[in-house]
Formats: structure tokens, C-alpha cells, sequence
């Protein structure tokens, strides 16, 4: 049975270290904190809904779609982002709870309040050995999200526009001294987190039931795993996801599915009091 | 429909509530802080009153200031855990702080009722002023004047802390927190008194609305659309004049509920988002402020 638990925990830690990576990686180049994120990822579940449900598309082939669409959508919001004003971080804050809710009564409007679910592609798995099963929506987290890490992971560690980009997060004035091109990584940024949160709604719709409320609380995950892992570390944010997972997973195993939502509100004050520049980043040192 | 009709009264009467609220959340504005999450002080108020007149059977009169104590007290508890943070972790610890009375309300079902919500909530009784009978509890009109009385009140303190003395260490604050703590304005002081005064006169209002409407559940009294509200209407109103937030909610509200809500009755709140966005982008300062110019360029 607890290895039931673990399993739950961890494909859902995946899929939030999925939803925060988008998150991270904006907030690392640009440091605009997107509070429309979770509602990106809602509108991406509820339009592969709509492609299954309208032209019987098949689930994989609306992962595809969906990661091009958001990532037009994110380069819609960085046309927004761009043209606010001092001080930055605060402003783009509230320009985002702005845009979040036109998004989310927009898709109240649009799909209504009802609870939907993408049908999931097959039956659950049983695991050889183990009393437990692997639902397919499960698998496609883990494979997905473990499978997006590693992409990101080569794409930073591994190319040199990876390396533009980490240089962008690191210190933005002395890469562009050193000749990095700042706007184009924020745009690159913004569509590169777009895609992600392209490949989270679909899974996020397969999952669990998409209704328009719900984007706060993903945007609060995305959130709390970026906030754990620091700013600009992508490592952490594996790390992160899969704890998050595992305290959400125990309290609903120990108090009920409904004190859920509690705990990336609670962790999230915990963070932000103890180490807001990151729980995992490193200590910086006084520059003599 | 007649003037006279309760339609008005009542699209009025909200109008003041929700201005009344916007003062509230500007109070605390004014030191340069954005909350996100003055819904959880509503809530409070809201449920503080509804279950003390519950449990207590006391006069709903009572239970306004029991539900401007319980969202005082929880701005007590913001002033404390978060003395230290400041501009976006401030606005993000603000927006996860209403998670924690909204779970705990709906889950502990033995007192709160849950997700039911509260039920049959009393209405305000009806004040006997010597000849004149007040009844603000059923009748449109007498709950229009209370809320209008309110929002007065509401109103006075909000100019108190822009144009009195008091007002002048709020803004120094704002401003520059560093400087103004060397020249010896009390920093902890003003954040902490517009703080709590802010939450009790939120949770004022969330009491004033559990009367008035006689529910409450936790989606909607701890709902973000109750703490965009005020933000909507501030940043639109203008947020450092003494009649700015009320100017938005004078514009904006009735405009949703009488026009926006026949055009898109599910989604009509996107309104809102819209000004946010447009008032970030174009007139952050307000159209308050912009009439100002305006006023000005055509005086001189």
C-alpha cells in the first residue's frame, strides 16, 4: 500500500515539477511573476478536451497542439509583460492576476463551471511484484515530465543558447556586457514556458477534473516548487515537485482529500518567510 | 422601471458596500503594500458574524463588530508573520494566506457547517430612533442609507490617512521605508495600524454582507474575485486620492452589474481583468489622477 502511496506521490510530484519548470524559467529570465500560469495550463486542458471531445482527436496527438498553442499564448503575454512599468516584479504581479482572470471567466463562459476529464487512453497497469497499479494518465506524467526534464536539462547544460539563457538568469546586465542578446531570451523564454505549460494541460486535464477555479491553485504549485528550488535552478525543481507531491499526498492519505489545498498555501508562507530566494539556492557570499 | 424602484436601491447599496471595501484595502495600499488576499479578512467577518448570531443569539448589530474583530484579529497575525517581506513575496504570501481560514472553515463541519455554508442568517433589526424608524434589515431603501453611512465613515478614515498627519508618515513609508525610518517616522507603526484597521473594516464588510444576503459559503466569501475587487476599483479609481477608490467603484460596478451581466452572464467578471490590465499598462496612477491633469491643463 505504500508503495501505492509513493507511486501517486511521485507521478503527481512530476507533474508539478512539469507545471513549475514553465514558471521557473520565465521567472528566471524575465523575473515576471505570471500569476495567469495555472490558468494557461487550465487552457490548455480544456482545449485538448475540446479536441478530443469535438474531432475525436487521440490524446497523444493533443499534447503536439496544445504545446503550440500555449506557446503562441505566452508570447502574447510577453507583448503584455514587456510594456509594464517600474517597479517591475509587483506590476507584472498584478498585469497577470489581471490577465488571469479574463482567462479564467473567459473559459467560465466558454465551457461552464461543470467538471470535465479527458478520457484517458487505456486501462491502469498493474505493477509486476507490487500491489499496486499504474493508471495510464500516471505513466505519461512520469515518462512526460521526467522526459521534459532531461530535454531542459541538455538544453541549458548542453548548447549554447542554454548557456545565453542561464547567463540571462544569472546576471542580466553583465550578459548583455558580455553580448547576449537580453530580448531575444525573454522571448525565447516565454516560448519555451509556453510549450511546457502546453504539455502540462493536457495531462493536468487527463488527471484531474478541469474547472475554471482551479487555476489559482496550480499557479500557488507552480509557485511554491519554483520558490523551493530557487531562482533559475532547474535541478531543484525535480526535487521540489516530488516533495511537494509527497506532503500533498500524505495529508490527504492522513486528514482527507480535502485539506489538500492547504498545503502549498502553508508551504508556500513557510518559503517565503525562511529563504524567498530560494530554499535550495545556494548561500550567497558577501562580495568583499 | 420607476427611479424609484428597488433595483436602484439595491444596485446603490452594494455599490457603497463594495466602495466601503475599496477604501478598506487602500487604507493598507497607501503604505505601498498590494494584498491579494483582503478575502480571507471578508470571510472572517462574514463568518465570525453569521456563526456568533448562530451560537450566541446575539443581536446581528453585535455581530458586525465580533466580524470586524475576527478579521482584525487576522490582520494582527499578517502584521506579525510577515513583518519582513516586502513588494511581490508580500502580494504571493497574502494570495496563499486565504487558503488557510477557507480550508479550515470548510473542513471543520462541527462548527461551520462546512461547505453548506451557513444558512439563514438574520437580517439587520430594525433601529427605533425615536420618531424614526430605521429598517435596514428588509427594506432596500434602509439598507441603501446604512451603507451609505458607511461608506462615509469608511471614507473620513481613508482621507484621515492621506491628508492628516498620520497620512504623512503612511506615505513616507510608501515612498521610502529606509529614509523614513532615519528621520524617525514609526515604520512598524504604520503599516501595522493601516493594517488593522483595514482588516477589521474588511471584515466589517463581510459582516455587513452575510446580513444582507443572508449566506455564506466559503467559495464565496473567501473567493479571489473579493480581492480583486478592491484592487480593480482602486488602481482604476486612483489609488492616492481620497475619493479614488470610490470613484472606481461608482464607474465600474454598476456598469458590471447593469450591463456586463446581460452581455455574459457566466463570464462577466472579465471585466474586470480588463481594467487591471489596461490601468497597468496605460494609467497606473488612475483616471483620477489623469482628470486631475486633465482639470488642471484646462485651468491654467
Amino acid at each position: 500500500m505504500w508503495v501505492q502511496i509513493f507511486l501517486n506521490a511521485f507521478s503527481l510530484g512530476s507533474f508539478y515539477a512539469l507545471v513549475a519548470m514553465g514558471f521557473a524559467l520565465i521567472f528566471g529570465v524575465t523575473h515576471a511573476f505570471n500569476l495567469a500560469h495555472g490558468e494557461l495550463v487550465l487552457l490548455g486542458g480544456y482545449l485538448a478536451y475540446w479536441l478530443t471531445r469535438s474531432f475525436q482527436v487521440p490524446f497523444y496527438w493533443t499534447l503536439p497542439f496544445c504545446m503550440l498553442a500555449l506557446a503562441l499564448g505566452a508570447l502574447l503575454l510577453h507583448l503584455l509583460v514587456r510594456k509594464v512599468r517600474e517597479p517591475f516584479e509587483l506590476n507584472s504581479l498584478v498585469l497577470t492576476f489581471g490577465v488571469a482572470l479574463i482567462l479564467q471567466n473567459g473559459m467560465l463562459s466558454l465551457f461552464s463551471a461543470d467538471y470535465r476529464l479527458v478520457p484517458a487512453a487505456g486501462g491502469p497497469v498493474k505493477l509486476p511484484g507490487f500491489a499496486a497499479y499504474l493508471s495510464p494518465a500516471q505513466a505519461w506524467l512520469l515518462a512526460l515530465s521526467l522526459g521534459a526534464t532531461a530535454a531542459l536539462y541538455l538544453l541549458l547544460k548542453r548548447t549554447f543558447f542554454g548557456k545565453a539563457l542561464r547567463a540571462t538568469i544569472q546576471n542580466r546586465e553583465a550578459a548583455e556586457l558580455a553580448g547576449v542578446p537580453i530580448r531575444r531570451m525573454r522571448l525565447a523564454a516565454f516560448v519555451i514556458g509556453g510549450s511546457l505549460v502546453g504539455l502540462a494541460g493536457p495531462l493536468f486535464g487527463q488527471m484531474a477534473y478541469l474547472h475554471p477555479a482551479g487555476g489559482m491553485e496550480a499557479t500557488l504549485v507552480a509557485i511554491v516548487v519554483t520558490i523551493f528550488a530557487g531562482i533559475g535552478q532547474i535541478r531543484g525543481i525535480l526535487l521540489g515537485g516530488w516533495i511537494l507531491g509527497l506532503a500533498e499526498t500524505l495529508a490527504v492519505y492522513w486528514g482527507g482529500a480535502s485539506w489538500r489545498e492547504l498545503v502549498s498555501g502553508v508551504l508556500l508562507i513557510l518559503f517565503l518567510l525562511w529563504r524567498p530566494e530560494g530554499v535550495l539556492a545556494p548561500k550567497r557570499r558577501a562580495v568583499p | 422601471m420607476a427611479p424609484g424602484d428597488s433595483i436602484y436601491f439595491r444596485v446603490l447599496a452594494m455599490t457603497c458596500l463594495y466602495g466601503a471595501l475599496a477604501f478598506a484595502w487602500n487604507l493598507h495600499a497607501l503604505t505601498g503594500v498590494v494584498s491579494l488576499g483582503h478575502a480571507a479578512f471578508f470571510g472572517l467577518g462574514a463568518y465570525g458574524s453569521a456563526l456568533a448570531v448562530h451560537y450566541w443569539k446575539i443581536s446581528p448589530w453585535w455581530g458586525l463588530l465580533l466580524g470586524g474583530g475576527a478579521g482584525a484579529a487576522y490582520g494582527v497575525a499578517w502584521a506579525v508573520v510577515f513583518r519582513n517581506l516586502r513588494g511581490p513575496y508580500l502580494a504571493l504570501a497574502t494570495l496563499a494566506s486565504v487558503q488557510v481560514p477557507q480550508v479550515i472553515i470548510d473542513n471543520w463541519e462541527s462548527v461551520t457547517f462546512g461547505s453548506l455554508g451557513v444558512v439563514g442568517i438574520p437580517a439587520l433589526p430594525p433601529l427605533d430612533l425615536g420618531p424614526v424608524r430605521w429598517d435596514a434589515g428588509e427594506d432596500p431603501r434602509g439598507q441603501y442609507y446604512l451603507l451609505l453611512g458607511f461608506l462615509l465613515l469608511v471614507a473620513g478614515i481613508h482621507r484621515a490617512a492621506i491628508s492628516s498627519r498620520w497620512g504623512w508618515a503612511i506615505r513616507a513609508v510608501r515612498e521610502d521605508e529606509v529614509a523614513a525610518s532615519a528621520i524617525g517616522v514609526n515604520v512598524w507603526g504604520a503599516r501595522f495600524q493601516t493594517l488593522v484597521s483595514s482588516a477589521f473594516l474588511t471584515g466589517l464588510c463581510g459582516a455587513l454582507y452575510a446580513h444582507l444576503i443572508g449566506l455564506v459559503e466559503p467559495p464565496l466569501v473567501f473567493s479571489l474575485h473579493i480581492s480583486a475587487v478592491p484592487l480593480v476599483f482602486t488602481i482604476f479609481g486612483g489609488r492616492y486620492q481620497a475619493y479614488g477608490p470610490f470613484l472606481g467603484a461608482l464607474v465600474l460596478y454598476p456598469l458590471d452589474q447593469l450591463l456586463f451581466h446581460a452581455w455574459l452572464p457566466a463570464g462577466h467578471a472579465m471585466v474586470y481583468g480588463l481594467v487591471i490590465v489596461v490601468a497597468i499598462l496605460c494609467f497606473p496612477q488612475g483616471i483620477a489622477a489623469w482628470l486631475q491633469e486633465r482639470v488642471k491643463s484646462v485651468w491654467s
